[in-house]
Formats: structure tokens, C-alpha cells, sequence
């Protein structure tokens, strides 16, 4: 008896004593990967001359997205000359100039066709993590870099990189605004409309624009492509504004105004039937509004309260909710796709326009610019993550996207103009 | 001999300033009594030295912000607006992959790209971080007469893994790349064997999160941190021998 009293007792102790410590660390600092582009390799002439559209639009896609901080090309210290396979890539180099990944691409062509092909690397352990290559058109240069960059998102994030997506915006013209529909990056522009004033374009979910048009000298819903004429969609009223379709792309939200009154309306979005009024306030403003990413929810502004503010209802108008109680003047409301946030442009005690995102549930609402003139009008990416938005603070109003945080903010390289009311879809 | 005598330097003569310096003596004495006295009976309370530090926060001066009003953002202005970086000259390629040439042992970057390179400042940083971070830590030794489990000990230790603790939440980055829903829930664990001067013996991942980016991170922050303060004696055939291991949850 006494021995294996004996013996548990030296074990136990030194069973105690084997124990490790244990140390809890929790909230990771979240920071952009750094990442090396470097320079894409060529491989023959006609390659070459796609280059420059190729790279930029790499870069654009890489800087701009927010999951990365692109490292300066000019700190690399390999040759710009590095092979493209692990084999050949001094890892120790990038390793020096903070590169957690690196991405090397080469493009080639066959005459008519531009080839690319992407490795993805994992600086630190010397690993290629990611190989694509993709093909395109010799004239879509730019298309090949964001097919590349939107595998290396993928990669990442598991999800679907906005790099393909489109946007649109109204622009001021000689004749008065026109809508025009681009990449992304607002490269490969093209005009939808022709003339008169055409504002407050949205993207259709099946393809195609519709935007309020004074063709017909009323304001009305017209749906145009560009290259055919618009077609009339809601013809109303005083004016049809603010078309927003739902997820599904089966309803389309509008404000129709008649004399100092405006309301909520739904209805097909093929052919603008069964229009439903769905606010009634008889002597208020109701407009702007945008679907929740379940189709169930509506946020408009109303007026309803003295001064415009977001509102929620169902899409069938009930449950109506005010969500903003700061500020005097908040409108042009955006439900992320993800769900969680509004974002909104708001009017603050100083005059200026600026961003704002308000949970949907806790009511909590977040600044996103501040201090750099006027900011307003915004616009999610499909994948929420992204937000677009004018902003005047190199003059006139001009296309800029950032997270959806308001970090990264980055101007959108393109001609300057008086751009006004984009829209942001798949 | 008496003349002589009485004109010596040494012969003791009458002094006038004996009153003085007995008046000041006595005034001196009077003084530090007094002090005494008074720092006796306006004694302040005692100094513990158990006390635990005290934090305070400063809060600016002014007039709360109005709840009605939209908030302001308490960092510093947003930074300028960031434009798309020049694309530079086009570079020849290898025709195929496996043509590619492994840059020779001779090759140098050039003097410009060297100068502008952040790495040497990082470098810089990095180097006094480490330095600052190897400072010999106090060690205080237990009597000789003392509990393997005595307090002190205890709390030695305590401030050991406070400390290591701390240099490793510094330097816990993570890739804002990892989706937010996943953040929720990513949890990995790492065990470390520390070597008597700080040194990292081993470092492993003992609890993948199944995020391969999350498990290198916390991996890498463990590395990073590396090398700590010298363990204190009590510590340091534990952390050598069983190690310790470091749970990291993404979400704070």
C-alpha cells in the first residue's frame, strides 16, 4: 500500500510540473498583406503593346481593393529581370522589402490572342500558392488583368473579387448629362445615352441600364444599352427617380413625385407593370430607395420627421422604422449586400457632405470621410466590401471607391468630369 | 621664555564668535526637531508596496459632443488621395519558365532602389525593437529558505509571461485578406520552448485553426517576437523543458 502511495506522489507533482503555461491572446491586428507586383514579363511584340493597359489595370485592381498594400515598385531589390517560377526567384530579396506575397505574371500573344499567366507566392516560405493563366481578345488587355487579379482575390477571400464587375454614372455634357457604363476602374466607357439629360442610372440585374431621362421633355424610367435607343419603362406622373431593383431582379423601387408630394413605388421590372405605391404620406417626400439584400427590406429617405432621414419598411411598405437620429440631413441611402450597414451621405454641423454607414441592427453609425470637401452619393460593390462615391475634393466631382470602412480611399484614373450618381453591380 | 610665550601663535586667546556658534548649533538642533516633529504628526499614509499601479485616463477638456450631432472621426484627417503608380518600361521576357535565369551571386540592386528601400529604417526599428526586448529582465532570487511556491516567485513569473504576452500581441499582423465571418471564429494554438537568454528553442503550430493564413500569422508573431527577456531562474527549466503555449483568437 505504502509504495504506490509512494509513487503517486513523486508523479504527481512532476505530472504538474510538465504542465505548459498557458497564454491567451485574442483581437489580431488586421492589416493589408503586403505584396510585391513585379513588373509582368513579356514575351514578344505584340504582347508588348498591351503592356502598359495590362499593368496599370493589375495594379489598380491590387491598390485599390484594400486587402493589399501594394509594396513600392521603386523599393524592390530583385532584378527586374527575376525569373517567374519558384526556382528562380530570390525570395531572401522580397523577404527584405516586407513582401508577405509576391505576384509575377508574363503575357504573350498568338496574334489574336493575349495570353496571361499568374503565380501567387508565399514569400516567406519560398512556395508557389496560386497558378493561372487566362486568355482574352488582343484588345482586352485590361479584361486579362482583372480575370488574374480576381484569382489571386479568390484565393484569399474565397469570394468572388469585384475586378469584373461594372459601374455606371451620369456625366455632364455639352447637351446636359448622359449615362455611361465601364469597368470597375471606369476604363472601357461607353455611353448608354446619347443627349438630353439623363441622371440617376442603375444597373439592371439582367443586363443594361436604367436611368430618369428628359427625352420625352418629362422625367421619366427609360432602360438603355449603349449602342440602341432607350426604352421607356415608367412613364408617370410629375417624375419617376431612384430606380433600385431587387436581388432577384424581378422588382424595381422608384419615387414617383406628383406636385410637392413624393412616394415609394413598386413594380415589374420587365416592363414596369404592376406599379404598387407602397409609402403614403400624402404631404411628404419619399425617395431614394434601395433593397435589402434579401429582397424583404426597403430603406428610402423620408422628410416625414421635419427633415430628411433613412427610413426601413418591408417591401410591401409596412414596419415603417426610422434608423437615423443624428443630423439634420441624411439621404441617398446603399444597403451593403452583406446586409449589415446603410451606407448613406449625411450633412454635418459644418455644411459639409460626407459618408456615413449605419448598422441595420444596432443603430451604430460610423464615419467614413471627413475633411476633404464633399463626399456623397454611395454605392456598394457586389461583394460589399467596396464602396464607390463622387467626391469634389480635387475640384470637380469625381469618381473615387474605398472600403467599406472608409479606409483606402483611392481616385478612380479617369478623365475628369462632373460625374454624379454612380451605381455599382454585378 | 614667558615673553615668548605670550607672543606664540599657538597661546589660546579669547574668542568673541564662541557665542555665535553655540547660538547656531542650538538653532540647527531646534530646526531638524521641529521638522521632525511636524512630519510626525503630518505623516501621509503609509506606502504599500503591494499597491497595484493606478491608471488614469486623460480626457480632453470641453463640452461633451452633442448626441444629436453626426460623429467625427478622432483620428488624424483622411490621407490624400492615393493615385495609381506609373507603369513602368516593359521588360523582356524569358521565353519559357524554365529558361528563366537565377540572378547571379554578383548581381546588385541598384544604389537609387537600395536608398528608397523602407527595409533600412524598418531594418533600424526592428534592430532597437529586438534590443529593447532583450534588456535583462530583474531577476529577483528567492531566499534561500524559501517555498518553491513562494509568492514572489509566483509573481515573477507572472510578470515573465505578461511580458511575453505582450511583445507577441505586438506583433500579431494578420491579412485583412481572411474574410469577417471567418474572423469569428479562428482560433489556433502555438507551443514555444524559450532557452535560458530569451532565445526561441521551438516554435510550433500545436492547434491549427484550419486557416492556413491565420496559422502562419500566429506562427510568424511568435517568430517575430523572438528573441524575449531571459526567463527568471524558476522559469527557465519549465520553459525550456514544457514550454508554453499561446491560444490566439482572431477576434478581440
Amino acid at each position: 500500500m505504502t509504495r504506490p502511495v509512494t509513487l503517486l506522489a513523486l508523479l504527481v507533482p512532476s505530472f504538474v510540473l510538465a504542465q505548459q503555461n498557458v497564454i491567451e491572446i485574442s483581437g489580431a491586428n488586421f492589416r493589408p498583406m503586403p505584396i510585391a507586383v513585379a513588373i509582368p514579363a513579356v514575351q514578344d511584340d505584340a504582347a508588348r503593346k498591351t503592356l502598359n493597359e495590362f499593368d496599370s489595370a493589375l495594379m489598380f485592381d491590387f491598390s485599390a481593393c484594400g486587402l493589399f498594400q501594394v509594396l513600392d515598385r521603386k523599393s524592390y531589390l530583385a532584378p527586374p529581370t527575376e525569373g517567374v517560377v519558384a526556382s528562380a526567384i530570390g525570395f531572401g530579396k522580397w523577404s527584405d522589402v516586407g513582401a508577405e506575397s509576391l505576384v509575377k505574371t508574363q503575357i504573350s500573344s498568338d496574334g489574336e490572342t493575349l495570353h496571361g499567366d499568374l503565380r501567387l507566392f508565399n514569400v516567406a516560405a519560398g512556395r508557389e500558392d496560386l497558378k493561372v493563366s487566362e486568355a482574352v481578345p488582343m484588345k482586352d488587355a485590361r479584361r486579362l488583368a482583372h480575370k488574374l487579379a480576381n484569382a489571386v482575390y479568390k484565393h484569399f477571400t474565397k469570394e468572388t473579387g469585384p475586378f469584373e464587375t461594372r459601374i455606371t454614372w451620369s456625366r455632364k455634357s455639352p447637351t446636359g448629362r448622359d449615362v455611361w457604363l465601364a469597368d470597375w476602374d471606369g476604363h472601357n466607357a461607353v455611353k448608354v445615352t446619347n443627349g438630353d439629360v439623363n441622371v440617376i442610372p442603375a444597373l439592371v440585374p439582367g443586363g443594361g441600364v436604367a436611368f430618369t431621362s428628359y427625352r420625352q421633355r418629362k422625367p421619366w424610367l427609360y432602360v438603355g444599352k449603349p449602342g440602341s435607343d432607350p426604352v421607356l419603362l415608367i412613364g408617370k406622373a410629375a417624375m419617376v427617380t431612384g430606380a433600385a431593383f431587387s436581388p432577384d431582379g424581378k422588382k424595381v423601387a422608384v419615387s414617383i413625385s406628383e406636385g410637392e408630394n413624393a412616394e415609394i413605388f413598386t413594380a415589374n421590372a420587365a416592363d414596369g407593370s404592376n406599379l404598387t405605391k407602397v409609402t403614403d404620406t400624402k404631404f411628404f417626400l419619399n425617395t431614394s430607395p434601395s433593397w435589402s439584400p434579401d429582397g424583404k427590406r426597403i430603406a428610402f429617405v423620408s422628410n416625414r420627421a421635419g427633415n430628411p432621414q433613412i427610413y426601413v419598411m418591408t417591401a410591401e411598405g409596412a414596419n415603417v422604422k426610422r434608423l437615423t437620429f443624428q443630423g439634420t440631413y441624411n439621404t441617398t441611402p446603399a444597403w451593403s449586400p452583406r446586409g449589415d450597414l446603410i451606407a448613406f451621405t449625411a450633412r454635418d454641423e459644418r455644411n459639409a457632405f460626407d459618408l456615413f454607414t449605419i448598422n441595420v441592427e444596432t443603430g451604430k453609425i460610423a464615419r467614413l470621410t471627413q475633411d476633404a470637401s464633399n463626399n456623397e452619393e454611395p454605392a456598394f460593390s457586389p461583394n460589399g466590401r467596396l464602396i464607390l462615391f463622387t467626391s469634389t475634393r480635387s475640384g470637380a466631382r469625381h469618381l473615387h471607391v474605398m472600403t467599406f470602412d472608409g479606409n483606402n480611399q483611392v481616385t478612380l484614373s479617369i478623365e475628369k468630369g462632373d460625374y454624379s450618381t454612380p451605381d455599382w453591380g454585378p | 621664555m614667558s615673553e615668548i610665550a605670550a607672543d606664540s601663535l599657538l597661546r589660546p586667546r579669547p574668542s568673541g564668535l564662541t557665542p555665535f556658534v553655540m547660538a547656531s548649533v542650538v538653532g540647527h538642533v531646534l530646526v531638524v526637531a521641529v521638522w521632525l516633529a511636524l512630519s510626525w504628526v503630518l505623516r501621509g499614509p503609509a506606502i504599500s508596496l503591494d499597491q497595484q499601479p493606478i491608471k488614469a485616463s486623460l480626457v480632453r477638456l470641453g463640452k461633451p459632443r452633442d448626441e444629436k450631432l453626426l460623429p467625427r472621426k478622432e483620428e488624424e484627417p483622411a490621407p490624400p488621395v492615393k493615385t495609381p503608380e506609373p507603369v513602368a518600361a516593359p521588360v523582356k521576357a524569358p521565353a519559357v519558365d524554365t529558361a528563366v535565369k537565377i540572378p547571379s551571386k554578383d548581381a546588385k540592386p541598384d544604389k537609387d532602389s537600395k536608398k528608397n528601400a523602407p527595409d533600412a529604417k524598418k531594418s533600424l526599428f526592428d534592430a532597437m525593437n529586438k534590443a529593447g526586448r532583450a534588456g535583462k529582465v530583474e531577476e529577483t532570487e528567492g531566499a534561500a529558505d524559501g517555498d518553491v511556491n513562494g509568492d514572489s516567485a509566483r509573481q515573477e513569473g507572472e510578470r515573465y509571461y505578461g511580458l511575453l504576452k505582450s511583445v507577441v500581441q505586438r506583433n500579431y499582423d494578420v491579412s485583412d485578406t481572411i474574410p469577417e465571418a471567418e474572423r469569428r471564429t479562428l482560433k489556433a494554438e502555438v507551443a514555444l520552448w524559450i532557452g535560458q537568454a530569451g532565445e526561441l528553442l521551438e516554435v510550433k503550430l500545436s492547434k491549427p485553426s484550419g486557416n492556413a493564413l491565420f496559422d502562419e500569422a500566429v506562427v510568424g508573431a511568435v517568430k517575430k517576437a523572438s528573441p524575449f527577456a531571459p526567463p527568471p531562474p524558476n522559469l527557465r527549466e519549465v520553459l525550456k523543458k514544457s514550454g508554453v503555449a499561446i491560444v490566439f483568437r482572431a477576434a478581440g
